[in-house]
């Protein structure tokens, strides 16, 4: 699911809030705070809209694995592809789990866009947020071969004729689809963006010489740059990535251009949730975060992980969907009225 | 030449040691299993199981995987033949005249030349891998949604003159495949079409419920008609090697469909399907007696299956060279790699030269495993037909709406193989070509898609299609492809009514 980092950074200012929070509960009386965790028992499913090997599913599993192997979570934990309808048949599965202990839902930006695009109903205020956990970067990368070096190059570029820029990306409503709309809005111009099969189609249009731009991760935008296959522009990011292959990579931001945005993914419960099996995965996804083999998983996928637990997710949620309602109008593929 | 050769070698030493071996068979076996079951296709199978490679080593893990997805063009023949349904996509073909080889006795025949020549066409294929990876996945990137949608064109002009009927039925029926894919959501602007609100029809119609409909359920409702001849096919054991004029027939057919599969399974975008498909056509042309082809053709099967084999080895070239997806099992593939925390790229090559040199020599380990595997079963497979019809006949239909069922796990799926089941019925007794209707249904969205991301990329302009080369060599065998069947016509009517017996 992609969205603008949070204003604030990773952050001070967050983890000053949560302490805050915790503050204030222990205020409350104690029947309000003693919310005590509720082990499932038995084996849990954590159930992904994408096929396997997709992001979601990657991370899912890598979670999964840590999660077992240190110990955190004993019960055995099942990640579970249920494909089909962008997303909805996963939702769907969980939505009709009212109240259920032993299944969460994988939340990935799908879960917001299908229902705008779709004109459907909302899921995000119906599942119970756990917390989002994971975020990535987005890079905006044009051919080696093309004039601009920088975004505003770039945007000059786009600025002599109208649509003359081409942009592959994956399908309409995508997380590139939007990407592409946030540069054309903050630069004043208008791309040519051709909807691909996935990703993986678009960059071999893209690599085929085919278009001049494309929307890509680091991890996959990294090997193109060191081969020199396409030439990286910018990044989408609040700050610079501090590795040393990206840390000269300067963010939209620094370059003129208004353009942050991200993906993010994140573990949900079903409607009617019990609030100890929110209160156990909030602490479970505390202590992945800090193992060392969850953060090496972040370095080697160059990911970012900062942590918008329980009690700030329903807000979180709501405000990333009030965000990519904006976005979806903007590009005229918002069904649902907001 | 000596570097590869050494590199090679090294690949050779991974691919032998005991786990792998043993992985590169469970692959294989699973492969062929997973490939003669309609339902689940290679990629779906191969991404059931990503998730249980998880633990292993990267090279053990991405051995089994390409084993299941070559495996799978082995095991694909197996129920075309038999029992007219086929098991994946790539198969329709084979089952046009591979089933109308075993009505007259010859699946035996049918299912050993099969197996040979995925053999011979996979071992080219992956030998070609080993030398020229790096320049033809430059050439396949030159191929994008023009050559796309002109190649999906190809193959819809193709199948007019797929069967025995007319060129006009032909045609009629891949409309009716065109009208059916337009249901489900736009690829472009990602809008429902035809979907009457329905979630079940947001994601299309599958071409699989389809092909089991319309062939497998169509060919039990038919035979239900001729309950006075159920009699056992009458096939001797002896009939069910080759013989040797079959194999002097079909030699060629071999080497031309694997050459066809090859390159169009190299370009991104279009599949072991399409290669089957232009390869039968092909093959067609280069026939002594093409009037067989569609009413049990040897070298069809041949140049069908050789291709499909070659296809899925195919693309496994942008893959390795670029990291870019050549099919949907290469995807799987892939996502195997970024499971296993390798980061695919144009670097794949030299960074995991272990690892890739280790998958190029397990393949050929995998297709001598299959081809000792499947010679021997062929005749073994081909002595099921000599079971009474009626007792077969519940088997199959069972057999055809569990793999609907499987291909989602939804019921829906089983309505609409039994829904196309009476439809492929209606379409035999008005004896309408089942076959140019899946195809189709199988090409339209890379003939849609590709065709409305043409004329995006040339803001408009049809002049794209004739600009590229590639496109322009394209367009003129579309060209031809039209115009050969219409100079038959008109020079039938010119001289005179044609010879009886003739056409």
């Amino acid at each position: 699911m992609e969205f603008p980092k949070n204003p604030t950074g990773p952050t001070r200012r967050s983890m000053l809030l949560a302490s805050a929070g915790i503050a204030l509960a222990s205020a409350l009386p104690a029947s309000a705070l003693a919310q005590a965790a509720k082990v499932p028992t038995g084996p849990i499913e954590i159930t992904t809209g994408t096929s396997p090997g997709g992001t979601p599913d990657v991370l899912m599993r890598r979670a999964a694995k840590i999660l077992a192997d240190e110990k955190i979570v004993t019960n055995p934990l099942v990640v579970q592809n249920r494909t089909g309808g962008s997303w909805m048949t996963a939702a769907n599965f969980v939505l009709n789990k009212r109240g259920d202990d032993n299944t969460v839902l994988c939340i990935a930006q799908p879960i917001l866009t299908t229902p705008i695009t779709q004109g459907l109903p909302t899921v995000y205020d119906k599942i119970v947020p756990i917390s989002m956990f994971i975020q990535g970067d987005l890079i905006l990368a044009v051919r080696p071969d093309h004039p601009a070096k920088t975004m505003k190059e770039l945007v000059d570029a786009a600025k002599q004729r109208e649509r003359s820029v081409k942009v592959a990306g994956a399908q309409a409503g995508s997380t590139d689809h939007m990407v592409t709309a946030l540069v054309e809005k903050a630069g004043g111009v208008k791309f040519n963006y051709v909807p691909f099969d996935g990703g993986g189609a678009a960059q071999a249009a893209f690599l085929g010489g085919n278009v001049d731009m494309i929307v890509m991760t680091p991890s996959e935008a990294l090997p193109l740059a060191q081969t020199n296959k396409a030439r990286l522009v910018a990044i989408l990011s609040n700050t610079r990535r501090t590795e040393p292959e990206f840390k000269d990579l300067a963010t939209a931001k620094e370059q003129g251009f208004d353009v942050v945005w991200g993906q993010a993914w994140g573990l949900a419960a079903p409607p009617g949730a019990d609030p100890g099996i929110v209160k156990f995965w909030d602490d479970a996804i505390q202590k992945l975060v800090a193992t060392d083999a969850w953060k090496a998983m972040v370095r080697e996928m160059y990911l970012r992980s900062e942590v918008v637990p329980a009690s700030r997710a329903v807000a979180h949620m709501a405000e990333l969907h009030k965000l990519h309602h904006a976005v979806l109008s903007e590009i005229g593929l918002a069904k649902a009225p907001q | 030449m000596a570097e590869i050769l050494t590199a090679l070698w090294g690949g050779f030493e991974l691919a032998l040691t005991p786990t792998n071996l043993l992985f590169i068979f469970v692959g294989v076996c699973l492969g062929q299993i997973i490939g003669a079951l309609p339902g689940i296709g290679p990629s779906a199978g191969m991404a059931l199981l990503l998730p249980v490679t998880f633990g292993m080593q990267p090279a053990t893990a991405i051995m089994m995987l390409a084993g299941i997805m070559y495996g799978g063009m082995y095991g694909g023949t197996l129920t075309s033949v038999l029992v007219n349904v086929p098991g994946e996509a790539a198969s329709v073909m084979t089952a046009l005249d591979g089933n109308k080889l075993a009505k007259k006795g010859r699946a035996g025949a049918a299912l050993s030349i099969s197996a040979i020549g995925s053999f011979v066409a996979g071992v080219g294929a992956v030998t070609a891998l080993v030398f020229v990876t790096p320049p033809l996945a430059a050439f396949a990137l030159k191929f994008s949604a023009p050559e796309y949608f002109l190649l999906a064109l190809l193959g819809i002009t193709a199948t007019a003159g797929m069967g025995s009927g007319s060129v006009l039925k032909a045609l009629l029926a891949a409309v009716l495949g065109l009208l059916i894919a337009l249901i489900g959501m736009d690829p472009i602007e990602g809008r429902p079409r035809l979907t009457f609100g329905s979630q079940e029809l947001l994601d299309g119609i599958d071409f699989l419920p389809v092909a089991i409909g319309l062939f497998g359920i169509a060919e039990v409702l038919a035979s239900l008609e001729n309950t006075k001849h159920a009699e056992p096919m009458k096939t001797r054991l002896r009939d069910l090697w080759l013989t040797t004029t079959e194999w002097a027939e079909s030699r060629m057919a071999i080497v031309r469909g694997g050459l066809i599969g090859f390159f169009v399974g190299v370009m991104p975008g279009a599949g072991p399907t399409v290669a089957s498909l232009m390869a039968y056509v092909a093959e067609k042309k280069f026939s002594r007696h093409p009037e067989r082809f569609g009413e049990g053709a040897l070298d069809g099967v041949a140049a069908a299956e050789s291709a499909n084999n070659s296809a899925a080895h195919g693309a496994l070239v942008p893959m390795l060279a670029l990291g870019i997806p050549g099919s949907a099992s290469t995807a799987v593939l892939l996502a195997a790699l970024v499971l296993q925390g390798i980061r695919p790229g144009p670097m794949l090559m030299t960074q995991q030269a272990d690892l890739v040199w280790g998958l190029i020599a397990s393949m050929f380990i995998g297709n001598v495993i299959l081809l000792i595997m499947n010679l021997p079963l062929a005749p073994l497979f081909a002595a099921l037909l000599r079971i009474p019809y009626a007792y077969l006949a519940p088997g199959i239909l069972v057999f055809s709406l569990v793999g609907a069922y499987a291909t989602s796990l939804s019921l829906f799926n089983v309505g609409l193989a039994i829904g196309f089941g009476v439809l492929g019925y209606v379409m035999l007794k008005v004896d309408l070509p089942r076959a140019p209707l899946v195809l189709a249904l199988v090409l339209a969205p890379l003939m849609e898609t590709s065709l409305r991301q043409a004329l995006m990329l040339s803001e408009g302009s049809p002049s794209i299609f004739v600009e590229r080369p590639l496109s322009a060599i394209l367009l003129v065998a579309v060209i031809l492809s039209l115009a050969a069947p219409l100079y038959g016509v008109l020079r039938r009517r010119f001289s005179g009514p044609a010879f009886p017996g003739r056409s």
